[in-house]
């Protein structure tokens, strides 16, 4: 919201403080956040009011006159003739001896080029003739889009006083202007304040000082007549068939309207504040919207009444017909939305209620009378529409915040006064208002109907201080809130018919303590117990993986949550399985990931380009699969930690470097168990988790007999998808699962010596490590032959001979006794009966 | 076409065989610039046969199993066959890892918090419209919906545009701390999502850190003691903060909390360099708690939320917020 504080201070005895920068801080700290202040009055400095006393034609060209100009005297370091004129060299054809024209003397610049590449005036030759700054045009002053020629000062346009030579120019037209903008965000809640009257009324209560609104604003009851109804009525119908989103519909016929521009302060007003001017009456319905963040619209009478059966206008508020389209302002025709509010005649839609108007009865420069129409519609409805055609318009902005329904009638009662003044009109018949009566309430006193009782300690409670019931009353007053006693320190207050956002008492605590200002809050930490605050477990464990995995030289990554279905794809997985965005940025986001590991994948080639060779990148992030649903209807999240290594000069299996990294953060306590023994046909997660890892070069990771996540190699497919080099793996793991693994547990140390001995062990080639050594861990720990003897083994190498469908483990066991020194030869005995037993469960030879 | 056929079907034979150098042969390249020379009522019809023909040479290729020539494992032992000692594998791959400076930074947050006294619980990355704005007093077709461009699924799911979403399940699964006579105090570090083009200072994923109190007697001043005392341990410096009105629906009163930057943060030392606008917050919407099933008029409570991105990099001095989420090992190094 751009906010003009000539206007502020137009529009009531509203407190405008001379000190801009303190005016900024307060609104900032007090009402909202300032986006930009515009200070227009450095782009006027030295402009001034003159008179043209002389003007006779340039000797050398035909299109210039030499004027000897007056401008009091007052300018200075200029060259003067001995009556104290200046000599200016000017084009325009309207130049003529008597006028009073804006002069622009050296040194100072013209104000349009003021943002960007200020031109700056000075005396030079014109054709052997010196000029001395020039006179300018409404358009080169900023103030208007008419640059047929200078800019005529009339003393009655902008009075007697302000009109003699001399005068600074930015005392006209309210160019002196100060914009402050307000950040939008800040009013979601406050229709209100999307006009000027309700910023200034904010100001004034900041300041601490009474507002008061303007006496037309206040005329709620209607009691000042319209001026100069015409005798000659035009015939206006209506037709609401949308009462439930329409809840008010006001309008009026006005008849003997001269189009032409308007006044010079309302163009220059609009143009700062980013409105173009177009004409009088468009400038008008712009104007008041802008003061009372009510939005208006004019139509052109005769242009409705020739799409109306019969005699007269009709307008008619209803849902468009299927297939019915219509013609916008911005050029745009569109086949509205079936619930767009449209505003009809009996022939065609003529516009889009609330949002945009229709081209076939819009005002232009033949206008003779026109239809005011000052409206409310459903904040709802109007969003709909205006998001469903991408049409954001000043009128949407501030209908959609839900402007009040109590407003329309002072407001078109002020249009009319202001088009019976600045374009002749007279009002052709009754102002017609239409109102929901059941949901609004037009009979009222000015305040709305709901009382909120709200008592000083409630206040103070939820504010931390100590106000007296007389500070909150006059708080509320100064903004012009309307209060009943109700006790001591309770009172009953009555928010003005133009809040919309008052509905609880917490929203007087608002009202209050904003205004009084927030910087005033009493810093007080809250009471605390002595009891510890728990940590959440997931975030303990991650943070430890983070730790362990980045001192063992891997590198967090984050990649997005979403992920493109052709890489799902490439890897195999099901993206019918993976929720969709419906409304994607761009297809490599369009799902959500059902794994860590394909995001990853895509990060190893690009890496490897900038010229890493050997890295482990890892993830924790949450997953998503639509199988997996809660008990509120809500996807299931797993947290899960993904790993990718590769290393391009590794020529042995990658797999195993990355079970090294199993070994490590699952402590033993794990299993690995092959792809093909591990059935997962019925759960679409793991199914989706395991898709890029090559069966045959992978191995599914159990704790407690649960499938907890997949290490190992890539497929051939995902090899080539990615460009991955030939030693690269991965793992991806469930974190949840993580976080039940138990550590190894404690032995205690004996105080005799131990004894090692190594064994080696001849499979056929099928037998796995796991079989093996699962059945000589069995072997170990059952060991009824004595229990005393406590074992644990180490595996020292694997060989396998090119020659034979074999492989050699050999194996260090470690004998010690708690209560002994063992001898060599028991052990080694106990060796032999270690073999024997595990030759009677898999067939093997000692070598 | 038959004209065409012969070097159709040597390439058939070729990508069948499995030579992926078919794609990029001169034949097939030659094929496509037949297209541009056929008159101009056959050009569409040759042209779709053209492209089928690439999509059938591709499909010839994909369906093709290459031979996969890397030797069997045993994937339950802890290295392969014959590799001596020394080549066994190593978890040290590198000497420069690294945790993510995101991360890294959300672990720092919320170490501050629970030392505090605050409970720490991560938020959700699907949630649905009840608990991203029904519960947050955000009406359906509310325009402070507008605030936030949410990604939606084709269920009507919603990714959360802010950490909000879970005030509703902290404040509704945790009341009976009330009755003990214990405060509800969490924060929520978490990813969310907003439906926005990327550019060096914008991203559609982003991480914000929730803050949730509730208690008796709980009020304004409060608020901004509590965050002041986090601001104060976050930059070991006793800065001073400011108040800016706002408004959010599950607030009343809302502010924008804006924190007086370190100086040796600041490019100049303009006003506007001297605040940084850091935290939306304000005193929890009577209606929230209301529909949470906890009674406004005996607790009261304030929320914060605030972006976690902006202030790691403006204390490294990033440049561009894509790098966060781009995975390059350059970017990631230099956080060790």
């Amino acid at each position: 919201m751009k906010v003009s504080l000539n206007t502020v201070r137009a529009l009531s005895n509203a407190v405008v403080d001379d000190d801009i920068d303190e005016l900024v801080r307060k609104i900032g700290a007090q009402l909202g956040a300032v986006e930009e202040v515009v200070d227009y009055r450095p782009r006027y400095a030295g402009i001034v009011v003159a008179k043209v006393v002389s003007c006779i034609k340039h000797p050398n060209a035909d299109k210039l006159s030499v004027c000897m100009i007056d401008d009091g005297g007052i300018t200075p370091d200029v060259k003067r003739d001995d009556q104290g004129y200046v000599q200016v060299v000017c084009g325009a054809p309207n130049v003529r001896e008597g006028l009073t024209v804006a002069w622009i003397p050296p040194g100072a610049t013209v104000p349009t080029t003021f943002d960007n590449d200020p031109f700056v005036l000075e005396a030079r030759e014109l054709r052997g003739v010196v000029s001395n700054g020039m006179l300018a045009s409404a358009n080169e002053l900023g103030i208007s889009n008419d640059h047929s020629g200078l800019l005529e000062i009339e003393a009655h346009d902008v009075g007697e006083d302000l009109a003699k030579t001399g005068t600074a120019f930015g005392k006209l037209y309210g160019l002196d202007d100060v914009i402050i903008e307000i950040e939008n965000k800040m009013f979601t809640h406050r229709p209100d304040c999307f006009g000027v009257l309700g910023v200034a009324r904010e100001i004034a209560g900041i300041y601490g000082k009474q507002f008061t609104s303007p006496e037309w604003y206040l005329d709620i009851q209607n009691s000042t007549e319209n001026q100069g109804v015409s005798s000659e009525a035009l015939k206006l119908e209506v037709e609401n068939q949308l009462l439930q989103v329409v809840p008010r519909f006001t309008v009026c016929a006005m008849n003997g309207i001269k189009i032409k521009p308007s006044p010079l302060w309302m163009q220059a007003l609009l143009t700062r504040v980013g409105i173009k001017p177009i004409n009088n009456v468009v400038d008008l319905t712009n104007y008041y919207s802008y003061v009372t963040a009510q939005p208006l619209h004019a139509y052109d009478y005769d242009k409705v009444a020739s799409l109306t059966d019969g005699e007269g206008a009709k307008l008619i508020v209803r849902y468009p017909h299927e297939g019915e389209k219509v013609a916008l302002l911005n050029g745009k025709t569109i086949a509205p939305r079936s619930e767009a509010i449209m505003i009809a005649t009996d022939k065609e839609l003529i516009g889009v209620g609330g949002v945009m108007g229709g081209t076939t009865t819009e005002v232009d420069e033949n206008t003779k009378a026109i239809i005011l129409e000052c409206a409310n519609f459903d904040m709802y409805s109007i969003r709909k529409t205006s998001m469903a055609h991408g049409l954001f318009t000043d009128a949407v902005t501030r209908f959609n915040k839900g402007q009040s329904a109590l407003q329309n009638r002072v407001i078109i009662n002020q249009v009319i006064r202001d088009t019976v003044k600045y374009a002749e009109g007279t009002l052709a018949g009754e102002v017609l208002d239409y109102v929901d009566c059941d949901k609004i309430n037009i009979s009222g006193d000015g305040w709305n109907d709901e009382e909120v009782a709200v008592s000083s300690s409630f206040i103070n409670e939820r504010l931390g201080l100590g106000l007296s019931i007389d500070d909150i009353k006059q708080t509320l007053k100064n903004v012009e809130f309307g209060f009943d006693d109700a006790g001591e320190k309770d009172i009953k207050v009555y928010s003005p018919f133009w809040r919309t956002d008052i509905a609880l008492p917490e929203d007087i605590v608002e009202e209050v303590g904003r205004l009084i200002g927030f910087d005033k809050l009493p810093h007080e930490l809250p009471a605390r117990t002595m009891s510890p605050a728990v940590i959440h477990n997931e975030l303990l464990l991650k943070k430890s993986l983070r730790s362990s995995l980045s001192s063992m030289g891997a590198n967090e990554v984050l990649t997005y949550s979403f992920i493109q279905g052709d890489i799902m794809s490439k890897v195999g997985q099901d993206p019918s399985l993976a929720y969709k965005l419906s409304n994607a940025l761009s297809p490599e986001l369009q799902y959500y990931r059902m794994s860590l590991t394909p995001n990853l994948l895509t990060l190893v080639h690009s890496n490897i380009k900038s010229g890493n060779d050997r890295f482990t990148l890892f993830e924790m992030g949450k997953v998503h699969i639509k199988s997996d649903i809660d008990d509120g209807g809500l996807p299931i999240e797993f947290p899960s930690l993904g790993a990718v290594f590769t290393d391009k000069s590794q020529r042995g299996a990658a797999y195993y470097s990355v079970r090294a990294y199993i070994d490590e953060l699952l402590d033993g306590s794990f299993a690995l168990e092959k792809p093909e023994n591990v059935d997962v046909s019925q759960n679409d997660r793991l199914r989706q988790l395991i898709a890029p890892y090559e069966p045959s070069r992978s191995a599914a990771i159990l704790l407690h007999g649960e499938v907890i996540g997949v290490v190992g190699e890539f497929t051939q497919k995902v090899v080539r998808a990615f460009k991955l080099p030939p030693a690269t793996a991965g793992f991806e793991i469930l974190l949840s699962a993580l976080s039940q693994v138990t550590t190894n547990s404690y032995v205690p140390l004996s105080k005799y010596p131990g004894i090692s001995q190594d064994v080696c062990l001849e499979v056929a080639r099928k037998v796995t490590f796991a079989e093996l050594d699962g059945a000589l861990s069995e072997i170990m720990n059952n060991s009824d032959l004595d229990d005393d003897i406590t074992l644990s083994k180490r595996l020292i190498d694997i060989f396998e001979p090119a020659e034979a469908e074999v492989k050699r483990y050999t194996f260090r066991i470690h004998f010690v006794s708690q209560s002994r020194t063992l001898q060599e030869k028991l052990v080694s005995q106990r060796m032999d009966q270690i073999v024997t037993s595990l030759g009677q469960k898999i067939n093997i030879r000692r070598i | 076409m038959h004209q065409y056929e012969n070097v159709m079907n040597e390439l058939r034979g070729r990508a069948s065989e499995g030579d992926r150098s078919v794609m990029k042969s001169v034949e097939l390249k030659s094929l496509f610039e037949e297209i541009k020379l056929m008159p101009a009522d056959k050009k569409a019809a040759f042209g779709k046969a053209m492209n089928d023909f690439r999509q059938e040479l591709e499909s010839l290729l994909g369906e093709e199993k290459q031979e996969d020539n890397r030797p069997p494992i045993d994937v339950t032992a802890p290295w392969d066959v014959n590799t001596s000692y020394a080549s066994r594998p190593q978890v040290t791959t590198s000497l420069e890892g690294s945790i993510h400076p995101l991360t890294a930074e959300i672990d720092r947050i919320i170490d501050i918090f629970a030392r505090m006294g605050f409970y720490v619980l991560e938020s959700r990355q699907i949630d649905n419209d009840y608990n991203m704005f029904e519960v947050l007093n955000f009406p359906e077709g509310h325009p402070a919906r507008d605030d936030y461009d949410t990604f939606m699924t084709e269920e009507g799911l919603v990714a959360p545009a802010h950490t909000s979403t879970m005030q509703n399940r902290i404040l509704s699964q945790n009341k009976h701390l009330l009755d003990e006579g214990q405060p509800i105090a969490f924060v929520v570090p978490g990813r969310v999502f907003r439906n926005e083009d990327l550019d060096a200072t914008h991203e559609h994923t982003f991480h914000q850190v929730e803050g949730l109190y509730v208690s008796k007697g709980v009020h304004a001043g409060m608020l901004v003691a509590t965050l002041k005392t986090y601001i104060k341990e976050y930059f070991a410096e006793d800065l001073q903060v400011k108040l800016q009105p706002f408004y959010f629906p599950f607030t009343e009163p809302s502010f924008e909390m804006a924190v007086e930057r370190p100086e040796i943060l600041r490019r100049d030392d303009s006003e506007e360099q001297r605040w940084l606008e850091l935290v939306g917050c304000g005193m929890i919407n009577p209606n929230v708690l209301k529909m949470a099933g906890i009674d406004p008029n005996v607790y009261t409570g304030f929320a914060w939320g605030f972006g976690v991105e902006r202030m790691v990099m403006m204390r490294n001095s990033i440049e561009d917020i894509r790098h966060f989420n781009s995975g390059k090992l350059e970017f990631l190094r230099q956080f060790k």
